[in-house]
């Protein structure tokens, strides 16, 4: 392979490569490494948040529920002052009696805004369920592509899938922010997406082999990325703009979910251009592999 | 002659499209309109309630109490109390109630408060998840070994009583763990005669040879999913009637999974209230006192009278209670009247006759969870009274406490008694501040982000973006209306996540066909040109692309459950509604606008 012959955009779609497999490496060694910091969903345990007057401290109320309850309770602060959401890692008779009136002594005010019991055997169940979608969704998703591409494009398509879930889950684990199922909603629409880019620029890379069967394949994939450019620019724009309105304006209850699509829209967008095109290429991606089959000249 | 026939046709959508194009718009904006109007937190009162005032001087009483009312309804009897504030709506029920003969006729709800012709047009608002509206969310396990531990039980005694009555010696009946029971009978023709007694008596036990002298007795598994089935059924049926007891109108109650039950009470602001009646497991039983030692009796407990020895087999049990009712007999002594069902009525019936002036006991059975998890069962004697009359269908029971505690037995057991202990496997709270809160920033994200979205496609690509925006907005009208029509369809807070990343996407069909379009002008072909092939060379791309996207869609909401399933389906059907507005709504548009613009210059 010549390397001066080579126009820029081969050159940067070469070396990105080379970055998004360093990214699924250390992905993985992260993920092994750090392991995920699971949510109530998964765990089981008791989860209350809590609005009362905003003087109290985080100390007072952890002493005043370590005497209530012999396991110990996480007090975290939630946004504003005054909500605390507490967390009791095991359900038991103590962990779900009336919390307005374990806090009472402290204050008379006490708003539960929400709380949520998951037994041990529901959060091992969801673990479970939350997994199987994980691998219906691929393995659908696959069957799909080697119907409707010749698998090199496939594969190519499915390498920068495995990469963007990869990363995400390599995020929420080096961050240790706490994967529940709202993550996992997002991590199944990354799936979604991160196709999304994938098949356009195949679905380029396709017609370009039909249509040009004499051009080099790197040149078929870069002209291929060309076309495709301002589409996937314009649509990644504007769907990271709404994430990150949701980002934004969501809350709470959604910011896990909205930093969780907006990295993985992000990184399926560079993906699709690296990864995405260049292994079909490794793989020897030929003209011959889209060519119509040859119509019989006698009726 | 040939081109200019090709061009008349060129870009051209005939009357008919136009007129469904735009008539599933207006029907779709009207089944949307009502949500933006939203709901008002109401209070019912049914025809069979009593109500003991009318509209008039329940207005000026509620005025006095301090209680905003926007307006009081009254149809066929029925009457409806609609509030201004939502959080006045536990004062309002407790003060209604005071005004009635029957409590429990009195039911919180939610009016729609859409103007009226809208409403009678059929359409409503579209449901709102608890994440949103607030409420309480409980998994309920039902626990079907005890269950299968009584036809054990039945089918040794059975078993056992068959040897005494046919004579058979040297026989012993065993139940064994894991839930199958051994026979053993060294004689061969003893084995025979077992085997034809348990086929024609017992047909849903397969019996096997365990060993030489011994048979194996087990429930059939299609037998065991039967009586898993029906006893999941019953707990259905007993949740549903006792949170009729609960006075919500607006409860879900559905099986999940095998021996699940899911149940969703919207705006209960109590949960410890609906747990102590969800989650309570109680049943009564009468028994036959007998002499201490006697073959055949068990030992219960009872903390008036110390140890009683009762027969083995109840003489009744709960499930033939129909009806029960707490009152303060002769002596002032709380008391819970019991209605029996037929069946119920003809065996306390014959009982009694054959027993009168002999001690009979009622006991009662709760079912709790220790802390390791573990099932158990704690029966009671709660009184022992001897029979002085023959019974029928209507008799008084006494020993039962205080009249508050008589009121709550008669409660438990007028909603049907458990044959199955239930646990609450899960249980989630959402305050109703919350709700409104996540309604609240729900809604600015989606508003946020439709604004940057039409913003950004107006700039790119200017009169082309502007067909790309109305697409967009009547997308989101579809989409909308698609939600409230949809029976079942709930919108919780991921799946107002969903609907934003719906409006970022929605663009991406526009975007497709109009870069196509681009392309097209650039190889030199005129705009109406550009415009046909733009539109045809990107269809098969855009199906690709979204096809992925549906699959783990329809993946999230067959595996997901509550909130995620919310997510999966505004996702899918955002797809859907994009896909309709974005290849249809936009062709159309375009037609219609540019359809007839032969230039070639033109920039877009």
């Amino acid at each position: 392979m010549n390397v001066i012959k080579m126009s820029k955009l081969t050159k940067a779609r070469y070396l990105s490569s080379v970055l998004s497999l360093m990214i699924i490496i250390s992905s993985i060694g992260i993920i092994f490494s750090n392991g995920f910091n699971w949510g109530l969903d998964f765990t089981g345990g008791v989860v209350t948040e809590v609005r009362l007057d905003s003087h109290i401290k985080a100390t007072e109320l952890s002493e005043l529920l370590a005497q209530h309850s012999e396991q110990e309770v996480s007090v975290i602060s939630a946004g504003e002052s005054g909500r605390w959401v507490l967390r009791y890692s095991q359900v038991d008779a103590k962990s779900s009696t009336d919390i307005v009136s374990v806090l009472a002594p402290l204050s008379g005010n006490v708003e539960v805004l929400n709380s949520s019991i998951v037994g041990p055997q529901i959060g091992q169940e969801l673990a479970e369920q939350g997994g199987l979608a994980l691998l219906v969704a691929m393995l659908c998703v696959l069957g799909y592509l080697s119907f409707r591409f010749e698998w090199r494009l496939a594969s190519g398509a499915l390498l920068a899938l495995f990469h963007d879930v990869v990363f995400v889950l390599a995020f929420f684990s080096l961050m240790q922010m706490e994967f529940n199922l709202t993550i996992l909603a997002a991590v199944l629409a990354i799936l979604g997406y991160s196709l999304n880019d994938s098949i356009v620029i195949a679905d380029r890379i396709r017609e370009l082999l039909i249509a040009k069967p004499k051009m080099a394949v790197d040149e078929v994939c870069s002209a291929a990325v060309k076309a495709t450019f301002s589409r996937t620019m314009v649509t990644s724009g504007t769907t990271l703009i709404t994430v990150a309105a949701l980002w934004g304006m969501g809350g709470v209850p959604l910011e896990g979910f909205s930093i969780a699509m907006f990295l993985g829209i992000m990184i399926g967008t560079i993906s699709s251009i690296s990864v995405g095109t260049c292994l079909p290429e490794l793989l020897k991606v030929k003209a011959e592999h889209y060519q119509l089959a040859p119509i019989s000249q006698t009726p | 002659m040939r081109k200019q026939n090709k061009a008349t046709l060129l870009n051209h959508y005939s009357v008919w499209k136009y007129v469904l194009l735009v008539v599933t718009i207006i029907i779709m904006l009207l089944s949307a309109l009502p949500t933006f109007y939203g709901e008002d937190a109401a209070i019912q009162v049914s025809k069979e309630a009593g109500l003991k005032l009318d509209p008039l001087m329940l207005h000026q009483r509620l005025i006095s109490a301090g209680i905003e009312v926007k307006r009081i309804d009254q149809t066929m009897g029925k009457t409806l109390v609609v509030l201004t504030d939502s959080s006045q709506q536990a004062q309002l029920k407790s003060l209604l109630v005071e005004q009635v003969k029957t409590p429990s006729e009195v039911t919180l709800t939610l009016a729609p408060s859409a103007p009226n012709w809208l409403l009678s047009l059929g359409f409503s608002p579209i449901k709102l998840g608890l994440d949103l509206r607030g409420g309480v969310q409980f998994l309920l396990d039902v626990e079907i070994d005890p269950v299968y531990q009584l036809h054990n039980n039945t089918f040794v005694e059975a078993t056992r009583q068959f040897v005494r009555d046919e004579s058979l010696v040297g026989i012993t009946v065993q139940p064994q763990a894991g839930g199958s029971v051994q026979i053993s009978a060294s004689d061969s023709r003893q084995r025979q005669k077992l085997r034809q007694f348990i086929a024609a008596q017992y047909p849903h036990w397969q019996v096997t040879n365990s060993g030489l002298n011994a048979l194996g007795v087990n429930l059939s598994d299609s037998e065991k999913v039967n009586i898993r089935d029906l006893t999941v059924k019953q707990n259905l049926q007993i949740m549903r009637s006792r949170i009729e007891q609960l006075g919500i109108t607006e409860a879900l109650v559905q099986r999940q999974g095998e021996q699940r039950i899911r149940i969703e009470l919207p705006g209960v602001q109590d949960p410890a209230a609906a747990k102590s009646v969800i989650g309570a497991t109680a049943s009564l039983a009468f028994y036959q006192v007998m002499q201490p030692g006697a073959l055949n009796s068990k030992v219960l407990d009872s903390e008036k009278d110390g140890p009683v020895s009762v027969s083995r087999r109840a003489v009744l049990g709960g499930e033939h209670i129909v009806d029960a009712r707490a009152q303060l007999g002769e002596m002032g002594l709380a008391e819970v009247v019991i209605h029996l069902d037929r069946k119920g009525g003809k065996i306390m019936s014959g009982f009694s006759r054959d027993n009168i002036g002999k001690p009979m006991a009622t006991s009662y059975s709760e079912y709790s969870r220790d802390d390791k998890g573990k099932i158990s069962q704690s029966t009671e004697v709660i009184s022992v009274a001897t029979i002085r009359s023959q019974l029928g269908d209507r008799f008084s029971i006494t020993g039962v406490g205080d009249y508050a505690s008589a009121q709550q037995l008669a409660l438990l057991l007028r909603a049907g008694s458990m044959t199955a202990p239930v646990t609450i496997a899960e249980e989630r709270t959402i305050g109703p501040s919350l709700g409104e809160e996540n309604i609240a920033n729900g809604f600015s994200a989606l508003a946020l982000g439709v604004a940057f979205t039409l913003l950004f496609m107006g700039l790119w690509y200017r009169r082309l973006g502007w067909i790309a925006n109305v697409a967009l907005i009547s997308n989101m009208v579809v989409l909308f209306g698609l939600l409230a029509l949809i029976p079942g369809a709930v919108l919780t807070l991921p799946g107002i996540a969903g609907l934003v990343l719906t409006v970022g996407m929605a663009v991406d069909t526009n975007v497709l066909i109009f870069e196509r379009i681009k392309d097209k002008i650039k190889e030199g072909r005129s705009f109406a040109h550009a415009i046909e092939r733009g539109f045809d060379s990107a269809l098969s791309t855009i199906v690709d692309a979204n096809f992925t996207t549906m699959i783990t869609a329809i993946v999230l909401y067959s595996i997901g459950n509550g909130p995620i399933q919310g997510f999966a389906l505004t996702l899918g059907l955002g797809l859907l509604t994009s896909m309709f507005t974005g290849i249809f709504a936009s062709r159309a548009l375009v037609n219609w606008v540019y359809g007839r613009d032969f230039r070639r210059d033109v920039r877009v």
